[in-house]
């Protein structure tokens, strides 16, 4: 349970809304909620739901709408690749194509380590500074501007040796 | 008078010597057109499904109001024809059909087809009724007969999936 | 008064209220601006584009504010230089509105290539083809061929049961959200919704069972195009072939038109069948909505288990007879019984039935009683609703007050009208033992412990006052406050958790409150009985009162009984203590199916479902509609109001058996109520908002979905009892006991006779179960979804504890009609069971 588990956070994001508007909070719990598990559990919806005041569905949908939501697990990091026009007029599409070559996976895929997932997104609003990607993980939503395939790879390297550390 | 007499008789032996236009039929028979339209046939695929799809289409064009069609649901341990539905009665008054053919204009599936056979006879009502078990071709070549057990989302699709031009 | 302008469309000159949509207004004067998102009974979204449309306005000079003439002396008219949607436009005056320029052609046609990019065109095999609007909008607007590779067309999946009763086709789904804005706007029921977006939208569910809301099948009416189908009709047959009959609902009071599609089948082998039951517009009563229990419970009709050949018991075996044997030996023994004869007859029955009934019990003096758990017949028909009564209309000014009633179980079309007055802005009452759905838009909740419900409801005919009065909370001096001063008040009076005793006592409550506030004898105001059958008012009309304790002791001598559409026995074992039944007395047994009663039953008669004959039914708010026959009878069966005439006529008095339509001219001529009316009254209808899709016109199929066009009558609302009210005698009373109280609820699916044989319900159904407070339950040791026994009037049963914070401590909930038999507020004993059910 979300509210047992993280009492003080559920009830800091609750109080910031009127208690007749519940449903408000539903944004921070859901980010509260994939913090925990990378993705957004069915459980935590129902949880969410119930701290709401709404359907599960209506929660379902919310994390359906937005991007930055998941239903479904992934990777440690998420890496974020834009493909939006801009980006690919600036080689994106053959980054993305490379990194998935150096990686050994496809587009959507994680690699078997389960450290990374590769996915390409539109607009991250980083058009002059393209080939860019965001990656997303438990520390947060990082920017990756002006890469090239070998910096992207030692960014993915960098997280490697992290973990082997850790 | 002793003329037209005479013209008379030469047209009578001269036919006795001319190749019979009648035929010896059922001995013998004629071949149709190739347009021509006779008894119908349920086609199959190759591999044995059926490719009606019971959609009634063929009975909402019948100026004759000739067929009837009754539909139910595919599963693939008990797969008829592609997709999810299949016609599961399929029956033909051959005393109503006309023998038109928008039944083969309507279809989706270019299951029901007007054949060559012309030689439609009962001895009661109720035998004109065809149903679907004399209407389905029989399997030809590698085919399995229907129902068929198949794969999980291997025929999804009642319709085949249209495809871009070629040229 | 709302202000009205003036407009031209294509042409016409339309004038409409303000605020008024284009689409609405166009519609009105006959012109279709094609739609698919839009639906009339929803709020607009603008999402799927189809009905743009160029809007001019006048053009205002902006130094002195007047509008610029051109050379004859007309406005000026501006046309915006893009297109507009005409569904969220509203109309202001001047307007002029093209909907069939070349400029709205090319873009409508653009709009449906989008639509059908990934549509996968698969009509043949679709349910909703030859009544689809995607189908008719594309023939009318589209482009004929598609610009769009192929390649690129999504493929998703074709099969998903959004629960057990609707199913889904990702790829038919156009998104244009009208089934999640109804589960969310009208129903608000938000058990399905958008998941993702952009071409990836579909349709989830995640409630559990799946898409759990009883209004679930009018998503499949409203969807336009073949995405959303029940798994009833699945597959069924083909729109075009089937034949259509007006009816009624026969499920629960509020008296729903519906219209049943039939269809001769081989898999019936060669019957005309029921496929399926659509809504048919009824602007009064359920508008184009019907709920998932008229649509799907009809299967009873249809089973094999229905009588088919009167029985008699020979040697103490019922064994099939003829007619005339059965008749005779009937009508030897009522003759006999004289005076000794006791009727029993139901709201299940048409008003024809019951009509006969009571003619043939008083030919002989006998004695006709209503088969029902729940009084105030007398009183809704003296302080009923009046003629012109609409939910529909009730808003501001009006106060509903709903007592002792889970609407959303009993009646959920009275709860969607109910709900959405209060939306509109009535003052919602409603009053409870325990919380139900329709609190959620209630602005004064009452809680009053089981028992107490007339009580409660006596004591807001006093507390006017800004005071509480002692024993009730400050709620009730609030609602009767709002409840008096209301211009318009109506009340709707249940049976939760009440019986016979209770009802009575809670109804004349109701009736003297309503008196005390003067809102009765005008339309929008009087008393409304949530019964539990269709057509208990019309019974009660008909001259048929229940059994109450004081009529108890003189039927305790009846010498033969005849039961009619009822199951005494089945619902309370005791009655047979009650009735000091002697194994002289002989028991007549009048049904659909071989009930617990039919089988102590000396002689058993076949009677006909109500789709296979015709016949009238009152609904609670007192409007008498016309039902007619939709499938061929079974053979060897007849109409009940047949079967009495039949046993009249061997008793030597003439009633009306053959034509239904005479008897109600009878009825007309004896019953005072329903005097002047006829079935040719009954069949009129009216020109009803909006227009919709299926019947003789078609006309809105696009615009509001398949639902039926009203063509064989709207009913006509009876007028009030001319009799003055007497003072009503509240009886007072109170439960008794210590103890768990058992207490009956009503919910929707049940395990009656005329739900359970509809297999598609099952799961819904599910097991016999009993709701108690888990405080109750820690003393009891009964652990949630364990099976328990409990001892009821001496009977033992089984059931499936459900734990419930929301049941009141010291009671136990047992649901009507699901096994255990229960008829008012009892004492009850239950002992944890061992096994645990998952």
């Amino acid at each position: 349970m979300l509210a047992e588990k993280y009492p003080l956070e559920t009830q800091n994001i609750l109080a910031k809304y009127p208690p007749d508007q519940k449903r408000s909070a539903v944004m921070p719990l859901l980010y509260l909620a994939q913090r925990e598990s990378g993705y957004v559990t069915k459980a935590a919806m129902q949880d969410i739901a119930a701290l709401c005041e709404m359907s599960v569905t209506e929660v379902a949908s919310i994390v359906g709408f937005y991007s930055l939501y998941y239903d479904k697990p992934a990777g440690k990091y998420r890496v974020q690749v834009c493909t939006d026009l801009p980006c690919a007029l600036r080689g994106a599409d053959e980054f993305l194509s490379k990194l998935c070559e150096n990686l050994g996976i496809k587009v959507g895929e994680t690699t078997p380590d389960g450290l990374v997932t590769v996915e390409a997104v539109m607009c991250l609003a980083g058009c002059d500074k393209a080939p860019m990607f965001q990656t997303q993980s438990s520390e947060g939503i990082t920017y990756h501007e002006n890469q090239t395939i070998e910096s992207a790879l030692e960014v993915i390297d960098a997280w490697r040796q992290q973990e082997k550390q850790a | 008078m002793l003329k037209e007499l005479g013209r008379g008789m030469w047209t009578t032996l001269r036919s006795m010597f001319e190749k019979p236009v009648t035929i010896e039929y059922p001995e013998v028979k004629r071949p149709v057109r190739a347009r021509f339209k006779g008894r119908h046939e349920l086609k199959r695929y190759d591999n044995g499904l059926e490719k009606c799809i019971g959609c009634s289409l063929c009975a909402a064009a019948c100026p004759a109001d000739a067929i009837f069609v009754e539909a139910a649901e595919n599963t693939d341990e008990v797969r008829f024809s592609p997709g999810e539905r299949y016609a599961s009665t399929y029956e033909i008054n051959m005393l109503r059909c006309i023998f038109c053919g928008y039944c083969e204009d309507a279809c989706p599936t270019e299951a029901i087809v007007l054949g060559d056979n012309y030689e439609l006879s009962f001895t009661d009502r109720r035998q004109a009724i065809y149903p679907k078990e004399m209407l389905l071709e029989p399997v030809r070549g590698e085919g399995k007969t229907t129902p068929q057990k198949t794969e999980p989302g291997e025929f999804i699709r009642s319709i085949p999936l249209m495809e871009n031009p070629k040229d | 008064m709302t202000k009205l302008v003036s407009l031209t469309i294509d042409g016409k000159q339309v004038t409409v209220p303000e605020g008024t949509l284009f689409v609405d207004a166009a519609k009105r004067v006959g012109i279709d601006i094609p739609v698919f998102c839009y639906h009339p009974k929803m709020e607009p979204v603008g999402m799927c584009r189809m009905c743009l449309v160029d809007v001019g306005r006048p053009m205002i000079d902006r130094a002195t504010g007047q509008p610029v003439m051109d050379e004859n002396g007309a406005p000026k008219i501006q046309f915006g230089a893009k297109l507009d949607t005409a569904c969220t436009t509203p109309v202001s005056e001047g307007m002029v509105v093209i909907g069939a320029s070349d400029k709205v052609k090319a873009a409508r046609k653009d709009i449906v290539e989008f639509i059908l990019t990934s549509h996968p065109l698969d009509c043949p095999v679709c349910d909703k083809g030859g009544e689809c609007p995607l189908q008719n909008l594309t023939m009318a607007y589209g482009p004929g061929e598609t610009r769009f590779l192929y390649d690129d067309k999504l493929h998703l999946a074709k099969q998903v049961p959004l629960g057990e009763l609707i199913y889904l086709d990702r790829e038919r789904c156009i998104q244009c959200g009208r089934c999640v804005r109804f589960q969310d706007e009208i129903v608000d029921d938000p058990v399905i919704g958008f998941f993702n977006r952009g071409r990836s939208l579909e349709i989830v569910t995640h409630s559990d069972p799946g898409f759990d809301s009883v209004f679930s099948g009018n998503t499949t009416d409203i969807c336009p195009v073949g995405a959303l189908t029940t798994a009833d009709f699945r597959f069924g047959a083909r729109p075009w072939e089937l034949k259509s009959t007006s009816s009624i609902c026969s499920q629960c009071p509020v008296g729903c038109n519906i219209t049943f599609n039939v269809r001769r089948e081989a898999a019936s082998g060669g019957k005309t069948v029921i496929k399926r039951v659509m809504p048919r517009q009824n602007e009064t009563v359920n508008e184009i909505w019907i709920c998932d229990k008229g649509r799907f419970g009809y299967h009873y009709t249809e089973s094999d288990d229905r009588l088919t050949t009167p029985l008699i018991r020979k040697n103490g075996e019922l064994t099939p007879a003829s007619w005339d044997e059965a008749l005779g030996l009937v009508a030897s023994r009522f003759s006999a019984a004289g005076e000794g004869l006791l009727t029993l007859g139901s709201g299940r029955l048409s008003n024809e039935d019951l009509f006969n009934l009571r003619q043939l019990t008083e030919g002989v003096k006998g004695k006709a009683a209503l088969y029902t758990h729940m009084a105030g017949g007398d009183l809704t028909a003296q302080v009923g609703v009046a003629p012109g009564t609409d939910f529909g209309e009730m808003g501001k000014g009006t106060a509903i007050l709903v007592a002792a009633s889970d609407l959303y179980e009993e009646a959920p079309i009275w709860f969607l009208r109910i709900k959405q007055a209060a939306e509109r802005g009535a003052t919602l009452i409603v009053a409870n033992a325990r919380p139900t759905k329709l609190e959620a838009y209630a602005s004064h909740v009452i809680r009053y412990r089981y028992g107490a419900e007339a009580e409660t409801i006596a004591a807001m005919t006093v507390d006017r006052g800004p005071t509480t009065v002692a024993g009730h909370p400050s709620s009730v001096a609030d609602a009767s406050k709002a409840f008096a001063e209301a211009e318009n008040a109506v009340i709707l009076f249940g049976s939760d958790g009440l019986g016979l005793e209770g009802s009575q006592a809670l109804s004349a409550a109701c009736a003297n409150l309503l008196v005390a506030t003067r809102h009765v004898g005008r339309a929008n105001n009087g008393l409304v009985g949530v019964w539990s059958r269709a057509n208990d008012q019309g019974a009660w009309d008909m001259g048929l009162r229940p059994l109450t304790v004081d009529r108890r002791p003189e039927l305790q001598s009846a010498k033969a009984i005849y039961v009619v559409a009822a199951d005494p026995f089945g619902d309370d074992p005791g009655l047979l203590a009650t009735f000091n039944l002697q194994p002289a007395t002989f028991l007549v047994v009048q049904d659909l199916f071989l009930t617990e009663t039919a089988r102590r039953a000396d002689v058993v008669l076949p009677a006909q479902a109500f789709t296979e004959r015709e016949g009238a039914y009152t609904s609670g708010e007192r409007r008498v509609q016309r039902f007619y026959p939709a499938a061929p009878a079974r053979p060897d069966t007849w109409p009940d109001f047949a079967i009495t005439a039949q046993i009249a006529q061997k008793m030597g008095s003439i009633l009306e058996g053959r034509v239904p339509a005479a008897v109600f001219t009878q009825i007309a001529a004896t019953v005072a109520a329903y005097a002047g009316l006829s079935y040719r009254k009954l069949a009129e209808t009216n020109d009803q908002w909006p227009s919709v899709g299926s019947g003789v016109r078609r006309k809105g199929l696009y615009f509001s979905g398949t639902a039926y066009e009203n063509k064989q009558g709207v009913g006509i609302h009876l007028p009030l009892s001319p009799t003055p009210l007497p003072p009503v005698n509240m009886q007072s009373f109170h439960l008794q006991g210590e103890g768990l109280l058992a207490v009956p609820v009503t919910c929707l699916y049940d395990r009656g006779q005329t739900v359970y044989p509809s297999a598609l319900l099952h799961q819904r159904i599910g097991e016999v179960w009993v709701a108690l407070h888990p405080a109750d339950a820690e003393r009891l040791g009964v652990v949630a979804n364990s099976r328990v026994s409990l001892t009821l009037g001496g009977a033992e049963f089984d059931a499936t504890a459900r734990l419930d914070e929301s049941v009141p401590q010291g009671v136990a909930l047992i649901p009507r009609s699901m096994g255990i038999p229960i008829n008012g507020p009892e004492a009850v004993e239950i002992r944890a069971g061992e096994r645990v059910v998952l």
